[in-house]
């Protein structure tokens, strides 16, 4: 399949004390939508906030829809109107009021729309009993709300990228849903054009809009790639304690109970488990994400009940 | 379409095993144009990806050919080629049905007995 990056990044490095984001190469596919899985601490957030440049001091060579550098996005007005962003932390201030977030947009960014904002913040539930409360204040909304209205907010803009940090952590699981067909709106109706790249750590609720998956585990890249050939390269098998055994040496995870086990693996090691009669499947994207986490994890899982 | 989140069977797979069979029975035919797999994603709410699989699937196996800048059609069938397929859809059947009557201790003479049965029901049916 051809595809071109959006993004590419080489030799980023950044420490923060004994924490270290180390990745001599990063690719995110134009024209899809792209999750960063990784556990809290993994440096998702560190690594977005060196795409989105709010972190400038960092090592590396970044490149944007394949011609521009970190440079021109600092220095560009242009680009920065190309790319949009929302963070977890939040960057509307607290007594700025739904009719000021509106302004302020509308001021900083060209391509803005007034009505799609107001149209989002209904399709988002924002005011639950319906209409829009302009003169509520940003601090009296929720967390979920606070998200919801950022989100609103930069889907309001005509952007070619988005960066979402965390867009769906403050969600309720029906506004997930929501979330996830505002992404693949913004790719599907892009037509190839338009790319995300959203971080999470809870992927399942995420894993029908992935495209693309870069898990990053202590500060690396442990894996990345198209979801669809992450799943022809790991293998998920069930069988019972004896075959566990048998097979063992090449699980990378595995979950056992008194009726049996089921594990990931690699499809490459299907040839030297011929003949044990473990059952396979296809795996989902969280339990291969799970398996790779679990693998590189330097953390000691030792799950106490 | 219908998709199963649940089933175990990959989703790309649920995809092109049934516009195989839209295909093959003739729902869909030669010429015609598939959805464009952005329209397909959004409309399945699946991956982009995943639909791309799909599509990928059913082009190497030679029912869909892409047209530059226009998306996927479906390919003029060899009439020869389509009664393979079927021919195989039917071999599969049967070897079903020839497990399942292991399971369940059959004898091969009464398998082809109930084949024989089914068939005569069906042709009354048909009348």
């Amino acid at each position: 399949m051809e595809y071109t990056n959006v993004i590419e990044g080489k030799g980023i490095n950044k420490r923060y004390g004994k924490f270290v984001l180390d990745i001599p190469s990063l690719e995110v596919p134009k024209g899809f939508a792209t999750a960063l899985i990784g556990e809290n601490g993994a440096g998702k957030s560190t690594l977005m906030d060196i795409l989105t440049g709010i972190l400038l001091d960092a090592k590396g060579d970044l490149k944007y829809f394949g011609e521009y550098s970190a440079k021109d996005r600092e220095n560009s007005y242009d680009v920065k109107n190309r790319i949009g962003y929302v963070g977890s932390k939040g960057y509307y201030f607290p007594q700025w009021t739904i009719r000021e977030i509106n302004d302020i947009n509308k001021v900083l960014f060209d391509n803005y729309s007034e009505e799609k904002f107001m149209r989002l913040l209904n399709e988002l539930s924002v005011f639950p009993n319906g209409g829009i409360d302009l003169k509520k204040k940003n601090s009296q909304l929720s967390d979920g709300n606070q998200m919801k209205t950022m989100l609103a907010g930069v889907f309001a803009r005509n952007t070619d990228m988005l960066i979402l940090d965390e867009p769906a952590s403050p969600l309720d699981p029906l506004m997930r849903d929501v979330l996830c067909q505002m992404i693949r709106s913004y790719v599907c109706e892009g037509n190839g054009d338009k790319s995300v790249l959203f971080s999470t750590h809870n992927i399942a609720d995420m894993e029908n809009v992935t495209d693309y998956a870069i898990i990053i585990e202590n500060g690396s890249i442990v894996e990345s790639g198209f979801v669809e050939d992450l799943k022809e390269k790991y293998i998920l098998v069930r069988g019972d304690a004896a075959q566990q055994e048998a097979i063992s040496q090449h699980l990378y995870t595995v979950t056992a109970s008194q009726f049996g086990f089921s594990g990931i693996m690699l499809s490459d090691d299907l040839d030297s488990i011929a003949g044990t009669g473990v059952v396979t499947e296809q795996a989902t994207l969280s339990q291969i994400c799970v398996a790779v986490m679990r693998h590189n994890t330097k953390l000691d899982y030792c799950p106490v009940i | 379409m219908i998709i199963s989140q649940s089933s175990g069977e990959p989703i790309y797979k649920q995809i092109s095993d049934q516009f195989r069979t839209d295909i093959l029975e003739g729902r869909i035919q030669p010429g015609d144009m598939l959805p464009s797999i952005r329209s397909l994603a959004k409309e399945l709410r699946i991956s982009v990806i995943t639909t791309m699989k799909a599509y990928e699937v059913l082009q190497n196996e030679g029912y869909i050919v892409s047209i530059q800048g226009k998306g996927f059609c479906v390919n003029a069938q060899d009439k020869e080629m389509l009664r393979e397929q079927h021919i195989r859809m039917i071999e599969n059947s049967l070897l079903e049905a020839i497990k399942s009557a292991r399971i369940a201790g059959m004898s091969y003479k009464e398998l082809k007995q109930t084949l024989d049965y089914l068939i005569k029901l069906d042709e009354e049916d048909s009348k």
